[in-house]
């Protein structure tokens, strides 16, 4: 108690300097006169009386000294002195300051953003109880698309055991939600009864739908989001069971979700599939999820889903079910993130080496400095500072410096983090969510502080080596030559320029991904085509969607401007549709989603799709009903190879219960070829594609998309809507854009992670030039005096220009070769980012080379300039 | 001893003729604390004094070691400060011992007394026999 009272007090001792220090001169003196009077009365002389005082107080100063030292606490008295005296020299030089501070920030700041998305994405679980027993069923290996089809997912679910719930969910649509006279269009999810289930999610009102509302010809059920229920019933608890309109089809209120329920998209309601009712249930388009029972491990689940996989396909005999594939499951967490994985690693190690360069130049900074620093040390050793005082000096420095860098790192990282948030084109549920992570911010931090702590040392070790009396003398106030420093500081150089051509090449190859797209053969030409999307009500049936499309279709071609108007069930880039699909005859050749597109007559030349074998599709095909079909180039060398498609004929295929139907349909005969365009995705191949004439054709998509060639885009939007509402007056018009906008759109993802790795890029070569500058310029500095020599000697203002550039040029050269061999070594991580790029792109690395060693030259200008214009009278007179 | 002595505070008088003492700090507190228990309040001048009258002159006693020790004690509770006006009418700094440091005195004089009676029967020479 006693001791702690003692530190307290001396803790107190810190403070009021300036009141105590009078007190304690106060006191010393009356304790010196006191004794001197004492003295004066034994028959001292005054100045006698005064010398035997100051003799028997042992010094006034000393006193004092010691006195303070008890006082407060020495320790934490230099500190705070420390601190005053680094803020003061920080002040002195605003310019190193705030590049070190700058650059410290951007580091950590952009850590601790991207650390903190990774941790949103990948390793924060879902938003849903015991998201970790939530998985994601999928095929490997048997098509392109890992989804199942309905009588796949009905098979697995009526045969699991190890699940305690399994659900179906068919992505989102529009719907027309009507009330009384107000009509709203609202936003769908379609899932079978289970789905919220298996989330773990109650509704806070209600009940969830069973099983009856999913047979075909059952009631449709619907259950709210808290928000619909809020904005567009005004929040009405005896919703519950009453009946409302969708698409002209009643549905029955189950039950109202938690507020803040979100799958993977923003909808505000879901509703219940009805399995087996129509024809898209023979796609592959369901997704299906399960929660495992909470004594199930994961591994006998994968188990059991294997063997149900085998026993699907064992059912299914050869002439009906060809392929095979395994049955596979993933965890919902990690299915929902393997889109991202591979670029948040990417992102990952952007922003790590963007670290290292950040700690580099703050490490190139701080040596500089220390050079320049010298004579003050000097100055304050030969006045008596211990070395572990300086020491103490130069940590509290670098730990200020640290600091400030966090501080401003994460005022960046909560702004910079905001806009990622905003700007991330992914679906995903815990988006929303993410946040800044503590964590993630002291880690960063604590690199960011650890280097500047570590590169004060390094600069204070410096100071070892220095010998007093050459220092002092020395006029230029720094020593000729500190080998380790000078060698310290070209390899952090050195490492500067690898690692921002690492970067930079990271940058450059997602750029041309990127920019290939623009250069891919699209398959169709986008320039003067505008797309047009309409969504049909459920209730439409195939014969009324042809009639008013043929109708649509002729008041559009009739409009002024308007060379040619078509339509196809999903224009390229737009989405997919898919059918089971055979060769006929050939049980071997089938494919179990191929592209299924019925289309207008016109619709090739309308894009600019050119027909290579054959004919496209005639005026008379549109009349008749003989089944026709025109194949894509994919389809016609899958199953045709070398040989002639023309005249052969495939199978559209259906299921029915389980079974596939051998001709569900009349076969199609194949009139021709045409070349291959986009799917959905504009960096995959084109997939497999069928079109039929529109007549003919199933209308799986439920919309249509239109495509108009026109000149004249002006009036356009309005006349088309007139056209269609000509016809259909309740018709929903949406998606009204240039196709050229649509390939934007759909580039939307690699742009995003194209723009993240040009900023790094970016930001590395502005590091990188600031670093160079700042070493290249001390070296000058360093120099002048031997420049000075030089040019007295007679060397030209070319000649020492030439100096500093070559030293600049030789040490970014070996950057770049070191730089480049490590990108040779990163090339898988890269490989699956990128899209008809090399991950050692020739063109790329040239250019990037080429560019960073470009950003080293003008690093080197001023201080070259500088050097060029050392008067050597100037230089020559410090000596 | 209650408290280690620390090199910078326990000034050698060297010059001094060696039949003196030098004061440890310790030692040097508790001579305080008998000093203000017996003279009342006291400026430091006047315990310095005392002291050395105490000790019958036998002790060298370096008057600015006082202050610092002065000052541990009054951060320890065991004396109080107060500005006040010698005999001479000098503004001077007046120490008084609290009760804490009455306490304190009883038990370092005990603990001293016991120290001291130990080391003295290991001198004795009946002390050495056994």
């Amino acid at each position: 108690m006693r001791a702690l009272r003692a530190w307290l007090s001396r803790f107190g001792g810190l403070f009021g300097r300036r009141q105590r220090d009078r007190d304690l001169a106060d006191e010393m003196e009356s304790h010196l006169q006191m004794h001197i009077e004492d003295n004066l009365a034994r028959g001292m002389t005054p100045a006698e009386a005064r010398r035997q005082a100051l003799i028997k107080l042992g010094g006034v100063e000393q006193t004092k000294e010691s006195y303070r030292e008890r006082r407060g606490l020495p320790f934490l008295d230099t500190l705070l002195q420390d601190i005053r005296f680094a803020f003061r020299m920080l002040r002195k030089s605003p310019g190193f300051t705030a590049v070190a501070v700058l650059t410290l920030a951007l580091g950590i700041g952009a850590n601790t953003a991207i650390f903190s998305l990774v941790d949103g994405v990948m390793l924060r679980s879902l938003p849903y109880p015991h998201s970790d027993q939530i998985v994601y069923f999928g095929w490997l290996d048997k098509s392109l698309i890992p989804d199942l089809s309905v009588p796949e997912f009905e098979f697995f679910r009526d045969r699991a055991t190890k699940f305690a719930a399994l659900a179906g969910f068919q992505g989102y649509g529009d719907q027309e939600l009507s009330q009384g006279g107000t009509k709203r269009w609202i936003t769908a999810g379609f899932v079978t009864d289970g789905f919220f289930e298996t989330l773990g999610v109650n509704p806070r009102l209600g009940r969830l739908f069973g099983r009856e509302f999913t047979r075909p010809g059952a009631a449709y059920a619907a259950v709210l989001t808290d928000s619909l229920w809020r904005t567009a019933f005004a929040a009405d608890p005896n919703i519950i069971g009453r009946q409302i309109i969708l698409d002209n089809q009643t549905y029955t209120v189950t039950g109202i979700l938690p507020s803040g329920f979100k799958y993977t998209q923003h909808a505000d309601l879901f509703t219940s599939l009805h399995l087996g009712s129509n024809m898209g249930n023979n796609g592959l388009n369901t997704d299906v999820i399960g929660r495992l029972k909470p004594d199930v491990s994961f591994s006998q689940a994968q188990a059991e889903a294997a063997l149900l996989g085998a026993e699907f396909f064992a059912q299914a005999s050869a002439e009906q079910h060809q392929g095979s594939g395994v049955l596979h499951l993933d965890r919902l967490q990690d299915y929902l993130a393997s889109d991202y994985r591979t670029t948040l690693l990417m992102l990952l190690s952007a922003v790590g080496l963007l670290l290292l360069i950040a700690c580099a130049n703050v490490a190139s900074l701080l040596l500089a400095r220390a050079g320049a620093r010298q004579k003050e040390v000097s100055v304050r050793l030969a006045l008596g500072a211990t070395r572990s005082r300086l020491l103490g000096q130069f940590l509290t420095e670098g730990l200020i410096l640290g600091i400030a860098g966090a501080a401003v790192g994460l005022a960046g990282a909560v702004a910079v983090l905001r806009v990622f948030v905003s700007a991330i084109p992914w679906d995903l549920p815990s988006i929303d969510r993410i946040t800044l992570d503590g964590r993630v911010l002291l880690f960063t931090s604590l690199i960011g502080i650890g280097a500047s702590i570590a590169f004060g040392l390094a600069s204070f070790f410096q100071t070892r080596k220095l010998d007093l009396n050459s220092t002092l003398k020395d006029a230029r106030g720094v020593v000729g030559a500190s080998r380790t420093r000078a060698s310290l500081l070209n390899a952090l150089v050195i490492g500067e320029v690898a690692i921002s051509l690492m970067l930079t090449l990271g940058a450059g190859l997602l750029l041309k991904t990127l920019y290939n797209p623009y250069q891919e053969k699209l398959g169709f030409n986008p320039e003067h085509l505008v797309l047009m999307h309409t969504p049909f009500r459920s209730s439409m049936s195939d014969a009324n969607v042809w009639n008013f499309e043929r109708n649509a279709l002729a008041r559009i071609q009739a409009i002024p401007g308007v060379q040619s108007a078509a339509i196809v069930s999903v224009a390229p880039l737009h989405g997919q549709g898919n059918l089971p699909a055979q060769r006929d005859g050939h049980p071997e050749d089938s494919i179990g989603g191929t592209e299924y597109r019925p289309i207008s007559s016109n619709y090739f030349s309308t894009m600019g799709i050119p027909v290579l074998r054959g004919r496209a599709f005639e005026q008379s095909d549109f009349s008749s009903s003989a089944p026709v079909a025109v194949i894509n180039e994919t389809l016609a060398r899958d199953w045709w190879g070398s040989q002639n498609p023309l005249g052969d004929r495939i199978v559209i295929g259906e299921y029915q219960g389980r079974q596939y139907l051998p001709t569900p349909q009349p076969p199609l005969q194949i009139v021709g070829v045409v070349a291959d365009v986009k799917g959905m995705l504009l960096n995959r191949p084109a997939p497999a594609m069928v079109y039929v004439p529109a007549l003919q054709g199933l209308a799986i998509n439920g919309s249509t998309d239109w495509l108009i060639q026109t000149s004249a885009p002006a009036g356009l939007a309005a006349a088309l809507r007139k056209a269609i509402t000509d016809v259909a007056p309740d018709q929903r018009i949406v998606d009204l854009e240039p196709m050229t906008q649509l390939i934007s759109a759909s580039v939307a993802q690699p742009n995003f992670e194209a723009l993240l790795m040009g900023t790094f890029g970016a930001l590395a070569l502005i590091l990188t030039l600031v670093g160079v500058y700042g070493v290249l310029s001390f070296q000058v500095v360093q120099r002048t005096h031997e420049i000075g020599i030089r040019i007295a000697l007679g060397a030209t203002r070319g000649n020492v220009m030439r100096l500093v550039i070559v030293r600049a040029t030789t040490l970014a050269v070996i950057g770049v070769a070191i730089g480049i061999g490590a990108a040779f070594g990163l090339a898988r991580l890269m490989a699956s980012l990128l899209y008809q790029v090399a991950p050692t792109d020739a063109t790329i690395f040239a250019a990037v080379a080429v560019l960073v060693l470009a950003v080293a030259m003008l690093a080197s200008y001023i201080p070259a300039r500088r050097a060029m214009r050392v008067d050597p009278m100037v230089a020559l007179r410090h000596e | 001893m209650t408290d280690k002595a620390s090199d910078k505070s326990n000034y050698k008088s060297s010059g001094k003729t060696s039949d003196k003492t030098d004061v440890q700090q310790g030692t040097l507190a508790l001579m305080i604390l008998k000093t203000l228990a017996s003279m009342g309040a006291l400026h430091g001048y006047g315990i310095a004094r005392r002291i050395e009258q105490t000790s019958g002159n036998l002790l060298s006693l370096n008057y600015g070691t006082l202050y610092p020790a002065l000052l541990k004690l009054e951060q320890e509770g065991y004396i109080a400060s107060e500005w006040g006006l010698s005999t001479n009418n000098r503004k001077a700094k007046y120490y008084k011992l609290t009760r804490a440091g009455r306490r304190q005195l009883e038990r370092e004089a005990q603990e001293w007394e016991q120290t001291a009676a130990i080391v003295a029967r290991f001198l004795s020479p009946e002390g050495e026999r056994t």
